[in-house]
């Protein structure tokens, strides 16, 4: 009975919470502006990289004048690590978070997300948006080389090419890739088995594995290896630009999702709406597809070639089975 | 000795309200206290604590347990104790030898090696290891490239990326720290043992190896242990060659307990307890055979001049050996970083890459925000953390030497005791304590600011407990007796006596803050980022040319702090 009434209680209040914030959901952006401007900041917690974030969050800047970005960047598993630290030293310090959508998924799971969703989303697939998400961008994981040391007619045309030994020890991954193998198991072989044959043939290459995919696309540029098997697209068209001599595959590839999110309880909640709302809008795509991002808004191209013709699109339903195919993945790689 | 009556009253709790100057040293001991004891403390019960619910903790042994009997606690514990006595020796002996060739040979041009051999140390950490990456990496690195092509081999000869290749990056960044104790050793040796061996028909090389050798024994002992130490509290070279290469050490293995997904705090504080106690056993063996090495003193009231070994046409490989270090290991990483400083993206020298230089990266930088505000972050750390530190150690060392107070010895103890703790050590514990803390510092310059006065403090004792053990009581004792309170005399006396003591060490704490990385890593981000983090995510980001344009910045306004400074206070050295 009292179970009851709690319950009740507590549908009412979220009923009523929600009425309190849709209000909210109808302001314009400017409006939210407005609320905003009192706040005057944005502790944003994002792995963009700094030569895109240098383009996207100025814009935002001088989009709503008022409003400073404290960029936090680090890798994905260092910022779920540094918010997980402040929440267990009862702060929250960020307001929006923006990283792989796995890396959102896990700190929501450990109840310091905020459950929302933002008016802009009604444009996005069901796909590309969740209770408390909604992407920012896709990234594409493609297989990119050298063209100093991948001659002409060695260039790979499909995935398939890299189980041939002529690619032994020249090779290179980022070891935390599982995706490669999710989306080759679900979406390219449709069979757990023949992806993980398809993986194990390719590991007898000798792959070497190098954290951070920046660091494996300068890697390549470099010469350390002839073939990157697990880049993101987005790397290679303004490297390629400046004369790196560098090209990539766009015959096929696997897509996933970074999304943005916000806090529970974040210091500054309306600045942390503003943002979210403003990067999942058209103009917001817009100024991440000139920032070097591949945009998620469906009517947004990305202004280089970063799209695949053939997409395995790892979905958020395919995240639970992530500590399944990282086992394998590790297995297969023999890594820690 | 004779010492100041200054506060004249004698240490009893009474005096304590009829004398204000009794305040001073409770008021120190209260900050040191604050400063060194309070993070170790929380630290310490971190690591025996066990989240069960948010914010809900329970005591627990299962961190040691999950720190120390996992399958990697044997390969973690080998990797360190390899990098470190490897690191330890390697930049022992070439620290010896070059201030033994410096300092005792007459080998041609020696003079001018003293100063180069120190030149290194303007380079921060995280620039030597991306320097030697761009070197030794064993595809792409400059000196492999060359040398395959030169003997037509078809393997890399160096990789950077392993344990030798980790010991020899943190080594010749260490080589001058080796370097200037062992030209203090070499220096204050008294010849005359020498010489009476020369005299009993020994030759040099004897002489060397059964007078010289053993005469540094001790010293020797003590350098090696404070290597050891050092490299073992590093985190450059593991962060940058050993995570990338899957090389674990202790500090690489607290980083990523703590920075890692799902983070282990409990695990984290665990290998930090574990790391701080060999930390304080290394320092309490090196205090311990410095005190013991006072019955190997050399140095009497006697006026002598180390003597010069002649080492006949050997001193032409003397002279190729010095040349030999000072190009490849003292000049190579820095010619490397400023041509790679020009590339639209890592390349090989060759014409194509000539012609692809530009000046875009500093272009680049001239408009980039996050660099101008870790430049200005770094500035007012690096000398806001050398004035306090040397402000508070002035203070402290006056108190530990000069007054008659009873317990003066515990403020020494208390401003020593920073130095076993290692930087990423510090960076955990100051986390834990402020993250939570009242006053909302968390993420802010101002808990940088905690954490390098900190850890600086050692340094700074050193400086001013040196100068002023100098200075005669009788200076002081006049301007007593002539009427000044200990306030007037302390600021008018001593203070301008210890301006030299102050300023070297103003200097060097200036400088190792700037470089400051393995404690910045974990607390730095976002506003409060400094330069050597934002060299570090740069790389991790793989905007290496970049990278190597900010070093170059960051190397030049090293340089001028050093020279203004140096304009300013007239005569001062870089002093360790």
């Amino acid at each position: 009975m009292i179970r009851n009434v709690l319950s009740l209680s507590l549908a009412l209040v979220i009923a009523l919470a929600a009425g309190a914030i849709s209000p909210a959901r109808s302001q314009s952006l400017d409006e939210l502006h407005k609320s905003a401007l009192k706040e005057g900041a944005l502790n944003f917690y994002a792995t963009l990289a700094q030569i895109n974030a240098e383009i996207v969050l100025p814009a935002f800047e001088k989009r709503f004048p008022g409003i400073k970005i404290n960029h936090v960047d680090a890798t994905s598993d260092q910022l779920v690590a540094r918010a997980m630290s402040e929440a267990r030293g009862g702060r929250t310090l960020g307001d929006v978070f923006q990283v792989p959508l796995e890396n959102v998924v896990q700190l929501h799971d450990q109840g310091l997300l905020l459950d929302t969703s933002f008016p802009e989303s009604s444009a996005y697939p069901d796909g590309l948006k969740g209770t408390f998400w909604i992407a920012s961008d896709l990234q594409y994981f493609i297989a990119a080389w050298n063209t100093n040391q991948v001659k002409k007619d060695e260039e790979p045309k499909s995935f398939d090419d890299f189980t041939h030994p002529r690619w032994k020890n020249r090779l290179i991954a980022e070891p935390r890739d599982l995706e490669m193998l999710l989306a080759f198991a679900k979406y390219r072989f449709k069979s757990d088995e023949k992806a993980i044959d398809y993986w194990k043939k390719v590991a007898l290459n000798n792959v070497e594995f190098h954290k951070g995919h920046s660091d494996l696309a300068e890697l390549l540029v470099a010469g350390q290896a002839s073939v990157c098997l697990t880049c993101y697209s987005h790397h290679y068209p303004q490297r390629i630009k400046k004369g790196a001599p560098l090209n990539y595959m766009l015959t096929e590839g696997v897509a996933s999702i970074n999304a943005t999110a916000i806090f529970k309880n974040a210091p500054h909640p309306n600045a942390a709406q503003l943002f979210a709302r403003w990067v999942a809008s058209q103009d917001g795509q817009k100024i991440m597809a000139q920032g070097g991002r591949s945009p998620a808004h469906p009517k947004v191209d990305p202004i280089n070639k970063t799209k695949t013709e053939k997409t395995y699109f790892i979905t958020a339903a395919d995240l639970k089975e992530y500590p399944k195919y990282e086992k394998l993945w590790k297995e297969i790689f023999k890594l820690r | 000795m004779a010492t100041v009556a200054l506060p004249r009253s004698n240490s009893s709790s009474v005096g304590l309200f009829r004398e204000p100057a009794m305040l001073v040293p409770v008021v120190g001991a209260g900050v040191l206290i604050y400063l060194a004891v309070l993070p170790l403390l929380m630290l310490i019960i971190g690591s025996f604590q066990a989240e069960v619910a948010p914010r809900e903790f329970v005591f627990t042994l299962k961190n040691y347990q999950n720190a120390y009997a996992s399958q990697y606690t044997y390969s973690t514990f080998k990797n360190s104790l390899i990098f470190a006595s490897g690191s330890a020796g390697l930049s022992f002996i070439l620290g010896t030898l070059l201030a033994w060739l410096t300092e005792r040979t007459n080998t041609p041009l020696r003079a001018i090696f003293v100063p180069l051999a120190v030149v290194p140390l303007i380079l921060p950490g995280v620039l030597e290891s991306i320097a030697w990456i761009f070197l030794l990496s064993p595809k792409f690195g400059y000196l492999n490239v060359w040398l395959m092509s030169l003997f037509g081999l078809q393997s890399a000869p160096f990789n950077v990326f392993s344990l030798p290749g980790m010991i020899w990056v943190h080594s010749v960044g260490q080589v001058p720290l080796a370097f200037l104790m062992m030209v203090a050793a070499f220096k204050s040796m008294d010849p005359s043992l020498e010489e009476s061996a020369m005299m009993s028909g020994a030759n040099t090389w004897q002489t060397f190896r059964r007078v010289t050798l053993r005469l540094l024994l001790p010293t020797a002992g003590s350098v090696l242990l404070i290597l050891f130490v050092r490299t073992l509290e590093s985190f450059e070279t593991p962060a940058l060659i050993g995570i990338p290469a899957r090389i674990y050490v202790y500090t690489s293995e607290i980083y990523l307990a703590f920075n890692e997904y799902p983070p282990d705090y409990g695990r984290g504080g665990a290998l930090a307890v574990g790391l701080l106690l060999l930390s304080a056993v290394g320092v309490w063996l090196y205090r311990r055979s410095t005190r013991e090495g006072k019955k190997f003193q050399t140095v009497t009231g006697k006026a002598f001049r180390p003597r010069q070994f002649d080492l006949g046409p050997w001193r032409w490989v003397g002279l190729t050996f010095l040349l030999g270090y000072f190009i490849f290991v003292v000049l190579m990483p820095f010619l490397v970083l400023f041509w790679a400083s020009f590339l639209p993206f890592f390349a090989a020298p060759s014409w194509d890459a000539i012609q692809k230089l530009s000046l875009d990266n500093y272009r680049y930088l001239s408009s980039f925000r996050p660099f101008w505000e870790a430049m200005k972050n770094s500035i007012i750390l690096a000398t806001l953390t050398a004035s306090i530190a040397m402000i508070l150690t002035s203070l402290v060392a006056w108190i530990v030497y000069k007054s008659k107070l009873r317990g003066a010895w515990v403020l020494d103890f208390l401003a020593f005791v920073p130095i076993t703790i290692p930087g990423i050590v510090m960076g955990m514990a100051l986390i834990l304590l402020y993250v939570a803390f009242p006053i909302p510092i968390y993420g802010t310059i101002w808990v940088l600011l905690i954490a390098y006065v900190t850890r600086f403090i050692p340094y700074g004792m050193r400086a001013a407990s040196g100068s002023i053990m100098q200075i005669h009581s009788e200076l002081e004792e006049a301007a007593a007796a002539s009427g000044a309170s200990w306030w007037e005399t302390f600021r008018r006396v001593t203070l301008p006596l210890l301006r030299p003591g102050f300023a070297a060490g103003w200097m060097y704490i200036c400088i190792v803050s700037f470089r400051e990385f393995s404690t910045s890593v974990l607390l730095a981000t976002g506003e409060s980022r400094v330069l050597s983090i934002l060299l570090f995510t740069m790389f991790e980001q793989g905007q290496v040319t970049i990278v190597a344009a900010i070093g170059m910045l960051m190397i030049l306004t090293l340089l001028i702090i050093v020279a203004l400074f140096q304009k300013i206070s007239g005569r001062v050295g870089i002093q360790t």
